[in-house]
């Protein structure tokens, strides 16, 4: 190891498989995934269950409808007080008679609690879990099914798309997922698909309703077959209309809660989708459309290309590509065989850091090497805002981008650094040669090694180590 | 940040206002003790010969993303197809349309946008497009940025426009959009409410960072802008990145002896599929108020600026079926500023009868943005045109008078 050798730092594989597809080591990771690294990865592929008691978004959907029957009530007897002259003693009389004062206070917001604890107990469970590759792998579909926490609905419903939809199939077949996502309240509100109803449906022609193509554009462009995909404007009108119907139960307003298909809103008909027609009625002509889209050789390649360019490296070669497709298509697009073609190719192990983390991944990598117990819901929520990824706030349905450039900025790297330095300051009795040995073990460069050892305080040298290449690159 | 939120027994890391005012005394001397890049752009003290204040053309690019809808934004309001095609929408507008020429009217929340068009400081242009032919945001965005016949990731209009005539720029952005790629002339500027680190760990990664290029360069440029602009610290609720702060920051940013010759401003929040009245009404505010708080902090250098303002398509011409609309493809840009020659509605209709639409659904684009631009360019920066193929090889500038003689 020379000074000058740090741009070609040798990593381990060890390090490779803990840092490139995992959250970073915690505890003695690095050391268990010494003896066989990658039969380690594939033992980290684990089901993902969650902790605590967290609302149901047929839960949220309640809770919204009443909030909003509140706040109509509460409107309507302010227009009642003030047009009976006295508000003030009127309203006072009232809460005396009822003997509540709550009854006057503004019905409480469901959904941004519900969002922040689940946004938070998600980021707490990927820092301490010890199948930390799992947690990266939701994260990359959740993020590849992005939604954003935008409107009081979606606040609520945001954070439930991938505890509902994306985690019960994480090691499954890709088209279960999609046919999860595109079914979940989440993702048909998000993108407008519950009030899209089929032009010469019963629905249109009785109260003038209308196609919304917005969902149908981004299952083709983002979540299947990808921008160059090979679809038209026209496919995109005919899975639209394909799906029109596919909406969303107004609780209060009708029995039950949840997805719901609305026949009378489905466009009649038979439609045809890149060339072939479906017939099917009702509600299977829509999943039979999304089955085909999950199989089609476009979406293989789509799906095989970000995982890679997200987990690998930014131009994954062509051969690494190859062999994840042929596994996705033999194996009806199942992601955790794909994985174990990704964790078994040479391609996906290069010696040399490939990327710069993400704002989360270097926020979890930090934390989970520091093992801090102490931090705040808030302060980990205000991080993540600060640093450029806030949870379910992407604002696109392309979710965040996963390209370095749009991390690496000067500005971010400030708010790392600065980040970097508050941390170590709260972590007073880390030591940072230890937690060099615990991340990053042997890959690191003569240099690093110097600035953290000769820094002039702990929290300097801790500091230096968070922000060193070797840390700030897997 | 609150840092209270994270450990209880942490030290009192509160910054007060002689602290920060330390702060960036410690800054400018970290600055020295860093060996800055040749040529670097804002190298403290690098442009002093620069002796008058005013007087310099400069150039702020403003973004739309998600797609604005230009017939709901600049109203046909002469269009007889314009209300059979949008009755909900055109009965959305909460207060009377603000007149323009030729039977055009502005939303009701451009209130200053209006003003500025009273006073020959606006020009709506009608009917426009990048060229992009596809209705993808994300291809049109990086197309709109790319400024070519093509998406290129690496190289923007405006990075190789500053290029050629060797200007400064800053993107008020966490990281360097495309527009802005391909010059190392440019800076990144994005606020935050973390406490600010000690100028000597600047100094030890400036040292760890010797031979790791772009973390090396990320971290200089940081600490050129950071001690231009001084970071609020402390005290701030405010959501951070409003869009009003933004310009404001921006505004600061490009007056004075050091001020930019340029800066990219972004905001989303247009792409209104559903519930478009009451969304644009208060995302136009939005940017409205945002853009007047541009004006007043650039004080007399309004009278040099051109404000360009862009979205990546258009919108679909009839409504759809959830009070809103789809993407579409001929849109609007806006030319705005104190050396605009304004006052008029520039760009050439196309009608919104059937035939008369893109595909038969969405407005046709008569001009190119980019034509627009370049005509700006030339006119404001005197590019000629040999010059003006460097930024758009594609396409060749319009030569209507869009700037007031100087």
């Amino acid at each position: 190891m020379s000074e000058n050798s740090m741009s070609s730092t040798i990593i381990s594989r060890a390090n490779i498989a803990v840092n490139r597809f995992g959250y970073g080591a915690r505890g003695d990771e690095l050391t268990q995934a010494e003896k066989d690294p990658r039969q380690w990865l594939e033992s980290q592929l684990k089901p993902i269950t969650f902790n605590g008691d967290f609302p149901h978004s047929n839960t949220i959907l309640i809770e919204h409808a009443k909030y909003q029957k509140e706040k109509k009530r509460q409107k309507k007897q302010q227009k009642i007080n003030s047009q009976s002259g006295n508000m003030q003693a009127n309203s006072m009389q009232a809460n005396m008679q009822s003997g509540n004062m709550k009854d006057q206070k503004k019905p409480k917001n469901f959904s941004r609690q519900a969002l922040r604890n689940m946004s938070v107990g998600t980021l707490k469970q990927a820092i301490a879990s010890s199948n930390s590759v799992s947690w990266r792998l939701l994260d990359f579909f959740s993020n590849h099914f992005s939604v954003t926490a935008h409107g009081q609905l979606m606040v609520g419903l945001a954070a439930t798309l991938e505890r509902e939809a994306i985690a019960p199939h994480l090691l499954g077949n890709f088209e279960d997922m999609l046919l999860a996502v595109e079914q979940h309240p989440g993702m048909l509100i998000y993108l407008n698909n519950e009030k899209s109803f089929g032009p010469n449906s019963r629905m249109a022609k009785k109260r003038n309703k209308g196609l919304n193509e917005n969902l149908a554009r981004e299952i083709m462009e983002l979540h299947t077959l990808g921008i160059d995909g090979g679809y038209s404007q026209e496919d995109v009108i005919e899975l639209a209309k394909g799906i029109t119907g596919w909406s969303v139960k107004r609780p209060g307003k009708e029995r039950g809660e949840g997805f719901v298909f609305r026949a009378y809103g489905h466009e009649p008909g038979s439609r045809k989708l890149l060339g072939k027609i479906y017939s099917q009625l009702g509600i299977a002509q829509g999943q039979q459309m999304l089955r085909d889209l999950a199989m089609n050789p476009a979406t293989a390649k789509h799906l095989c290309h970000k995982l890679a360019h997200h987990f690998a490296c930014h131009n994954p070669p062509a051969s690494l590509l190859k062999k994840m497709e042929a596994t996705w298509l033999k194996t009806h697009g199942n992601i955790k065989a794909v994985m174990h073609c990704l964790f078994d190719a040479d391609e996906a192990w290069f010696k040399s850091a490939q990327k710069y983390k993400t704002p989360r991944e270097f926020v979890i990598s930090t934390l989970r090497a520091l093992s801090l117990k102490r931090f705040k819901d808030n302060a980990l929520l205000s991080t993540l805002i600060n640093l450029g990824q806030q949870p379910f706030n992407a604002g696109s349905p392309a979710g965040y981008s996963d390209y370095e450039q749009d991390w690496l900025g000067a500005s971010a790297l400030m708010a790392r650094i600065d980040w970097a330095t508050m941390v170590s300051g709260y972590s007073k009795r880390a030591n940072a040669e230890k937690v060099m040995k615990l991340s990053i073990g042997t890959s690191v460069s003569q240099l690093t090694y110097n600035s953290v050892m000769r820094a002039e305080s702990r929290q300097q040298a801790l500091t230096l180590l968070l922000m060193s290449p070797e840390f700030q690159r897997r | 940040m609150n840092n209270t939120q994270i450990i209880n027994d942490s030290d009192d890391l509160s910054t007060s206002s002689l602290s920060r005012r330390k702060f960036i005394t410690m800054t400018g001397a970290g600055l020295a003790l860093l060996s800055l890049p040749m040529g670097s752009a804002f190298a403290l003290g690098s442009n002093k010969q620069v002796g008058n204040q005013a007087g310099k053309p400069k150039i702020v690019w403003l973004l739309l993303r998600g797609a604005l809808d230009s017939l709901h934004t600049i109203v046909p309001t002469f269009d007889q197809q314009y209300k059979p095609l949008r009755p909900k929408l055109s009965s959305s507008f909460k207060s009377p349309l603000l007149p323009l020429e030729k039977g055009f009217a502005l939303h009701p929340s451009l209130k200053n946008l209006h003003q500025w068009y009273q006073e020959k400081s606006l020009i709506p242009v009608v009917a426009v497009y990048s060229g992009y032919p596809k209705r993808s945001h994300f291809d049109g965005q990086d197309y709109l940025e790319s400024g070519k016949a093509e998406i290129d990731h690496d190289s923007g209009w405006l990075a190789r426009a500053i290029e050629v005539k060797n200007k400064r720029a800053l993107a008020v952005s966490r990281a360097t959009p495309i527009s802005l790629r391909s010059s190392d002339q440019v800076n990144t500027w994005y606020p935050s409410n973390l406490k600010v680190a000690d100028e000597d760990i600047y100094a030890a990664l400036d040292k760890l960072y010797q031979n790791d290029e772009s973390l090396r360069a990320s971290l200089e440029s940081g600490l050129e802008v950071r001690g231009l602009v001084g970071d609020k610290k402390g005290k701030k609720k405010k959501r951070q990145g409003k869009f009003i702060d933004l310009t404001k920051a921006c505004a600061k940013l490009m007056v004075g002896e050091q001020g930019v010759d340029c800066a990219m401003l972004e905001l989303g929040g247009w792409d209104t599929h559903n519930n478009q009245g009451t969304r644009l009404n208060n995302n136009l505010a939005e940017l409205d108020n945002g853009l007047a708080e541009l004006k007043a902090g650039l004080g007399k250098e309004w009278q040099n600026t051109v404000v360009i303002i862009g979205t990546e398509f258009g919108r679909t011409a009839k409504e759809n079926g959830t009070g809103g609309t789809d993407h579409g493809t001929g849109s609007a840009l806006f030319l705005a500023g104190g050396a605009v020659n304004g006052g008029q509605v520039q760009g050439r209709w196309p009608g919104l009868k059937t035939e008369q639409l893109f595909q038969q659904r969405d407005l046709m684009p008569t001009t190119n943005s980019f034509s627009w631009i370049g005509n700006v360019l030339s006119q404001h920066w005197q590019f000629t045109e040999q010059e003006l193929m460097q930024v758009f090889p594609h396409v060749k500038p319009y030569n209507q008078v869009l700037l007031r003689s100087s």
